[in-house]
């Protein structure tokens, strides 16, 4: 009934390997700098943001800079003008992400969906870029932790603690193909400690697919398309998650604003809890605002 | 100083990932409801009532948001009169049951108990009495 997952250690031990590669891979890269003129040129922006709707985009938080994010979905809008369609509800998220170093970044926050806490990680392997190295995508891996925090329904029972635990793995591959395109394909594995039935899976696999298409310096059009593979969950009505919207730039701040069928916004929510269908009209509008803080500053400016 | 520092907070962010990998290594477990808890919890639809079922149930899981002070939408589930508009235009059992063109409720939780659902189904079928 309680096994380890041999899955996840295995998963866990590519992890440790892969997060020390960068390292070596930064020393290797002094080296190169000091004995050659030639130089490695970096793709940035590939998204605008650390989110490309709902998910996880390839961007971490600059090294030193503290990002505070609120995302908001309102209602249901097939629920009507009696509820201003869906604007008299709302589901938030609040969190925080921090930029340790170049490559790792970590982040909290809290959910009312489900009063979930989560917390994780994010890394980055591969970056894009031309020049003396020359690579044609960037490469993360971003692991988290949610933590559901609802009162037990049934109380007459032993109610374990890990069954409140839902954990993602996702490795995300983007490649920006120009100033104004980018993409970003997503292979997801979530695992579920307790699900319903015997037919439910824990470990649920599952795709993304994420893009970017630049309209004006300042705006951008984002979509964002979750596939789970088929018969893993069985016993709740579920529902690819989809969502689309615009991305608006403002000095140090980002306003994404957005249209989605799902209703949770953590990663093992919204990629295996939504049960809105877009024909139906189940359609949450929703915004995100991060705000940026620099609290280590950094000791020189990129050009 | 500088270089100690950044080594400093590498160092310290390598110890809490490992932390955490070790903690998420121990808490991975492959249950389901039906396995761990082979006997459904009772469920006695018996004497169904207003008083006695259905308000209990609203007090645990609505009223909190839906009180007949600063209700929330302004849907009341605290009072038998407030309960019934919604259970007449049939929002109510959309919302319980996460139906398509309502809101899922209890908003952001979990739905009521299978149990709870029955008991509820039941009462509306006898046409909401106030008893």
């Amino acid at each position: 009934m309680k096994h380890k997952n041999p899955l996840l250690i295995f998963l866990i031990l590519c992890l440790v390997i892969l997060i020390h590669r960068p390292t070596a891979a930064q020393d290797d890269l002094m080296s190169l700098l000091e004995n050659d003129e030639e130089t490695i040129n970096y793709e940035y922006a590939t998204f605008k943001t650390t989110k490309v709707v709902l998910g996880q985009s390839i961007e971490n938080p600059a090294p030193g800079v503290l990002v505070f994010l609120i995302q908001h979905h309102f209602g249901r809008i097939n629920t009507g003008a009696y509820e201003f369609f869906g604007l008299d509800q709302a589901t938030i998220r609040l969190g925080f992400e921090y930029g340790i170093t170049d490559w790792l970044a970590v982040g909290i926050g809290r959910s009312s969906y489900k009063k979930t806490f989560d917390g994780y990680i994010k890394t980055k392997i591969l970056r894009q870029s031309t020049g003396a190295v020359n690579m044609p995508l960037s490469l993360s891996y971003f692991g988290s932790i949610a933590i559901t925090s609802l009162k037990w329904q049934e109380t007459d029972q032993t109610n374990y603690f890990s069954s409140r635990l839902a954990f993602t793995h996702q490795l995300l591959i983007a490649r920006k193909f120009s100033p104004s395109l980018s993409f970003q394909l997503t292979p997801t594995l979530v695992h579920k400690n307790l699900v319903p039935t015997a037919e439910d899976k824990n470990d649920i696999f599952a795709t993304g697919f994420g893009g970017r298409v630049k309209l004006t310096n300042r705006m951008s059009l984002n979509a964002e398309y979750f596939y789970v593979f088929p018969n893993q969950i069985v016993s709740l009505d579920y529902d690819d998650s989809f969502s689309i919207g615009l991305d608006l730039e403002t000095g140090g701040h980002v306003f994404q604003m957005f249209f989605t069928n799902s209703n949770p916004i953590f990663e093992s929510g919204f990629i295996t809890e939504t049960n809105g269908k877009w024909i139906n009209g189940d359609i949450y509008f929703g915004f995100n605002i991060s705000r940026v803080f620099t609290i280590v500053k950094p000791k020189t400016f990129r050009e | 100083m500088e270089h100690l520092t950044t080594k400093f907070t590498r160092n310290i962010s390598l110890v809490i990932l490992l932390v955490i990998l070790a903690w998420g290594l121990n808490s991975c477990y492959y249950d389901n409801v039906e396995d761990l808890y082979p006997i459904p919890p009772a469920c006695d639809t018996l004497n169904i009532t207003y008083s006695g079922t259905v308000a209990p149930i609203m007090t645990a899981n609505c009223n909190a948001c839906h009180g007949s002070t600063d209700p929330s939408a302004g849907i009341i589930t605290d009072t038998y009169s407030g309960l019934k508009i919604i259970v007449d235009d049939g929002s109510f059992w959309g919302a319980i049951n996460h139906e398509s063109g309502y809101s899922p409720m209890p908003q952001g939780g979990n739905k009521l108990s299978d149990c709870d659902l029955k008991k509820i189904g039941i009462w509306i079928e006898n046409d909401a009495p106030n008893d």
